[in-house]
This record gives structure tokens, sequence and C-alpha cells, in this order.
């Protein structure tokens, strides 16, 4: 009795799991179909649009900007979350869980609200359709994910630490670079893999604020829905997911190292 | 004891917020000697510690250490941080609660320091830091982390760590009162050894065997003041400050080992 309702539990959350990511999973075939409109393959697979996708220069321009904005906004967003998560820590009162919920903000307001804002800003500040607008505009919504992940590394730290090695006669940049940032690794490393994900497949504020001078992977992706139905969307698509994966991999994997090595020392 | 002073503390009076944790404190140590301090929780032993090596800084009074004031150069104007961080190298302190770095080694924390603060090579840091760890009988832990050894082993690698910079005095605040009793011998056995090396020591400790037989001098804390002090066997055997008399009352059937 209990192990048939096991097995149908079991049942159960395999549908819902292929109910999730099949529709993702869906572009994979679609990718490989060798007509030249969106469709399953029939008759035979067919490489060609994962060609245009690495040879065509308009995608190759795409994978270009996306990569150069994940990548800085997440090198922004790891020194400011990651310096904003230490001072909270330090100081440790009241007002820095205040500062904190702050951080969280761009997390919880509605990205398309949030793009609006910023869009009004941006016009004085002349950085509407610039490269930079959009970096510095996803280093802050990538923000959260940053001091969330290192807020929780620094949880299980002690700041009684920083004492012991002033007590040693480490200055404060010592102090942070050789005892509170190598205990905090795990925590900054997940927190950028998740601003670089976030930026990643990130669409709306690209919209807002890229104009029509950028256009990131999912802005093409975008485009190309709406403009015409070249197969090449789902090569990309499939490229943004096998990466996505891959990036989530390596968190998995560094997780499971850090906790093989907890389960060692204690 | 008839070694020059090597430690001085003058005036020193420290405030949290508006409370008074520290009012006026005076205390000589001499090159040499070991004093205990006792004192009823939250009567400012830790934070006269703290202020010592100025972990704390005090509102008003001085500490001289050798030809060092803290927190000034030599010409006399206030040392900048830097400045502050190699005066304080002068002492060497030990945590009621070890605090050792968890992702380093037994030898990695104990040659970090030597190694960054100091400059010395790593080879030259490491052999010091395998050399101080053997001398306190760890070394078959040198490879360990924290989170691999005992209560009594991580407060003997902090021993060490201390003792691998080289400093002149070595603060303890409390380093037994978070150890299981039965490792609380090693540690106070190390802590013997060292004193009888002559090494220089304020330790705050509630263990009245080791302040009988290892301690030169006795200071009794109240209410953010020295109180009384004296020769450990006078101080507890004929105390004379009734918050004094009271105090032992309380810890003696309890603490004594
Ligand atoms: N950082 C601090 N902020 C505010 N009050 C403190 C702080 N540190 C210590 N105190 C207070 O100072 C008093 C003395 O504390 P402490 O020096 O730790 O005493 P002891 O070590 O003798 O138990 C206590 O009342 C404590 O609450
Ligand atoms: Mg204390």
């Amino acid at each position: 009795m209990a192990q048939d309702g096991g097995a149908l539990r079991r049942v159960l959350a395999g549908l819902i799991l292929a109910f999730l990511v099949l529709p993702a999973f869906v572009v994979f075939p679609v990718s490989l179909t060798p007509n030249r409109y969106l469709s399953l393959p029939s008759g035979g697979v067919s490489w060609q649009h994962w060609q245009t996708l690495f040879t065509d220069p308009v995608w190759l321009s795409g994978i270009r900007e996306s990569v150069l904005i994940a990548s800085l906004s997440t090198a922004l967003a790891l020194a400011a979350g990651t310096a904003c998560a230490i001072g909270c820590w330090r100081l440790g009162s009241r007002l820095t869980d205040m500062v904190r919920s702050a951080m969280i903000l761009p997390l919880m307001i509605p990205t398309i609200v949030y793009a609006l804002g910023i869009y009004r800003f941006y016009v004085e500040l002349d950085l509407i359709g610039t490269m930079l607008g959009v970096i510095l505009a996803h280093a802050v919504t990538g923000l959260p994910y940053v001091v969330l992940t290192v807020t929780a590394s620094l949880a299980n730290l002690d700041p009684a630490l920083e004492r012991a090695a002033r007590s040693l006669g480490a200055s404060v940049p010592q102090t942070l670079t050789r005892v509170i940032v190598p205990n905090i690794i795990p925590g900054i490393l997940s927190g950028g893999i998740f601003a670089f994900i976030h930026s990643w497949d990130e669409l709306i504020i690209v919209i807002f604020i890229g104009g029509r001078e950028l256009f990131t992977l999912p802005q093409l992706i975008w485009d190309g829905i709406n403009e015409n139905l070249d197969p090449a969307i789902a090569a990309v698509a499939s490229a943004l997911i096998l990466f996505t994966l891959a990036v989530l991999l390596v968190e998995l994997g560094l997780r499971r190292r850090r906790q093989f090595r907890a389960a060692r020392d204690t | 004891m008839v070694t020059p002073v090597l430690v001085e503390a003058r005036g020193i009076t420290k405030r949290f917020g508006p409370r008074t944790v520290l009012e006026d404190v005076d205390l000589d140590v001499h090159e040499g000697e070991t004093v205990v301090i006792i004192g009823a929780s939250g009567s400012g032993k830790t934070t006269f510690l703290r202020c010592l090596n100025r972990l704390e800084t005090p509102e008003t009074g001085q500490v001289r250490i050798a030809d060092v004031t803290l927190g000034r150069r030599s010409d006399g104007r206030p040392a900048d941080e830097r400045e502050l961080s190699q005066q304080r190298r002068l002492f060497g302190f030990v945590f009621q609660r070890f605090n050792l770095f968890p992702h380093l080694t037994a030898m990695q924390n104990v040659a970090l320091g030597p190694r960054r603060v100091l400059g010395v090579r790593r080879a030259e840091a490491e052999a010091r830091a395998v050399h101080e760890l053997t001398r306190l009988g760890l070394a078959e832990h040198v490879g360990k982390r924290p989170g691999q050894l005992s209560g009594g082993q991580q407060q003997r690698v902090a021993i060490a760590r201390a003792l691998a910079m080289d400093p002149r005095v070595i603060l303890f605040d409390e380093p037994t009162s978070a150890l299981d009793p039965e490792l609380v011998q090693e540690v106070l056995d190390a802590m013997r050894a060292l004193a009888g090396e002559g090494m220089t020591m304020v330790v705050v400790t509630h263990e009245m065997r080791f302040a009988r037989s290892v301690a030169h001098r006795a200071v009794f804390m109240a209410d953010g003041r020295i109180v009384e002090q004296g020769v450990p066997n006078d101080l507890f055997g004929a105390p004379r400050d009734e918050r004094l008399r009271r105090f032992l009352r309380h810890l003696e059937p309890h603490h004594d080992r």
C-alpha cells in the first residue's frame, strides 16, 4: 500500500517535472528541422540552423553583446553586492537589516515598472541605447542575487574572526582578502552565476533601454518571433538553455564539493 | 617582580554609549610576569584586555609597551591605522572561543600572520608554524582544519598562532571557559609551560589553582575598576573587599582545580 503510494507519487512528480521542462526542450528537435520555418523535423534532421547561428553576423554580434553585458554587469553586481553584504555583516545592527531588505527590492518590483522608471532616468543621463546603460541596469537587478547568497555565506562566519585577524596585526584590506573573502567564496560564486544568468536571459529592460542599437540574444529571439519564423531562433534558444544548464551544473558541482568538504571536516 | 615594567596602562576609561565599562584603570605588567585577572561577568575584563592591544579604543588613558605608546608615533603624533596594526603585533591575543580561521589548516592558521603581516617567505613561515605547533604538542595535527580538532587542540593552535608573531606579551581572555572540562588541563599546561619559559602574560581566568601556582599577581576587577590586587595566595586567602569575598565564595566550591 505504502509502496503503491510511493510509486504514484513518483509518477505524479515525473509528470509535473515533464510539464515544467518539456516546453523548454521542444526547441531542441525544432532547431534540427530541415524546413525553413519553425516546425518539428519531418523526413530527416539538419544542422543548418545551428550553422546560421555561428556564421550569421547578426546572431554572432548578439552572442557577443549578451556575453559582454552579462559579464560586466555580473562583475559590477559582485563587487557592489559583496561589499554591501560584508558591510552589513560587520555592522550587524537593526539598520543593516533594512539596508539588506532594500537591496532585495529589485527582485520584488515588477521588471516592467523598474524598466519604466529607469527609462525616464536614463533619458536625462543620455544612457538610452547604450551598452553601458544596459550593463548598469542589469548590475542593479542582479545585485539581489549576490546580496542574498553572500549574506547566506556570511551567516556561518563568526564576526570575531575579524578581531582575530586584527590581533595578528592584519590591516583591514588584509583581513578582507585573507580571512573574510576566502570563507565566503562559495556564496560569491553562486551569486555571480545567478547574476550572470539573470542578465543572460533578461529581455524587458533591454527592450526598454536598449533602443534600436543593442541586440542581445533574447532580444534577437523576440524580434525574430515577431517578424519571421526562422528556425535559427530554436537553435539560439537551445544554445541559451544549454549554456544556462552548464552554468547551473557548475554551481551544483561547487556546492557538492563544499558539502563533501564540510562533511569530512566534522 | 624586580624585572622592568613592560606594559603600563594608565587611566584607561572606556564607554559604550552612556555606559562606562572601564573607569580609570591602571596596571603595570613586568617583564616575564604572569598576571591573572578575575572578576564577575560584566566587570570589564574582556574590554580591558581589548583596550590593551587596541582592539577597542579607550576614551581616555594610555597604554605603553616597551618604548611604544599605542596609537602614537614616536614623534607623539597620532598613529594611522597601518602604524597601529604594527604596534598591535607587540601583543598576542588568545580568545575565549579560539577564533581560528575555518578555511585554513592548523599550520596555515599559524603561518598566515608571519607570511602576510611580517612578510616572511612561505617556506620559512611554514617552518615556524610547524615549530610552534610541535612545541604545543600538535605535531600530528598540522594538516587538520579547525573543524577536525577538539576544543583543547584548537585553543593550543590559537596559542601557537599568537606565539608565531613573536609578541612581547600574550593576553588570554578566559582561554579555557569554552572547553569541555576534560580538555581544560591540556591548555592550562601549555600556558604553564609558557610562563615557565619567561613569557609575559595577562590571563583572564577563573582557574584558581592555575592562578595560585602560576601567576605572580592576581587582580580583582569589579564594575570597571581594579578593586584589589596582590600575590594570589594572599588575595584569595585574605580578601579585604566585600565584593571579592563574595566572588570567591561563589567560585571556589565549583571551579577549583
Ligand atoms: N561592544 C559593546 N557594546 C556595548 N556594550 C558592551 C560591548 N562590549 C561589552 N559591553 C558591555 O561592557 C560590560 C563589560 O563587558 P566585558 O568587558 O565583556 O566584561 P567581562 O569580560 O568581565 O565579562 C558589559 O556590561 C557588557 O555588556
Ligand atoms: Mg569576558
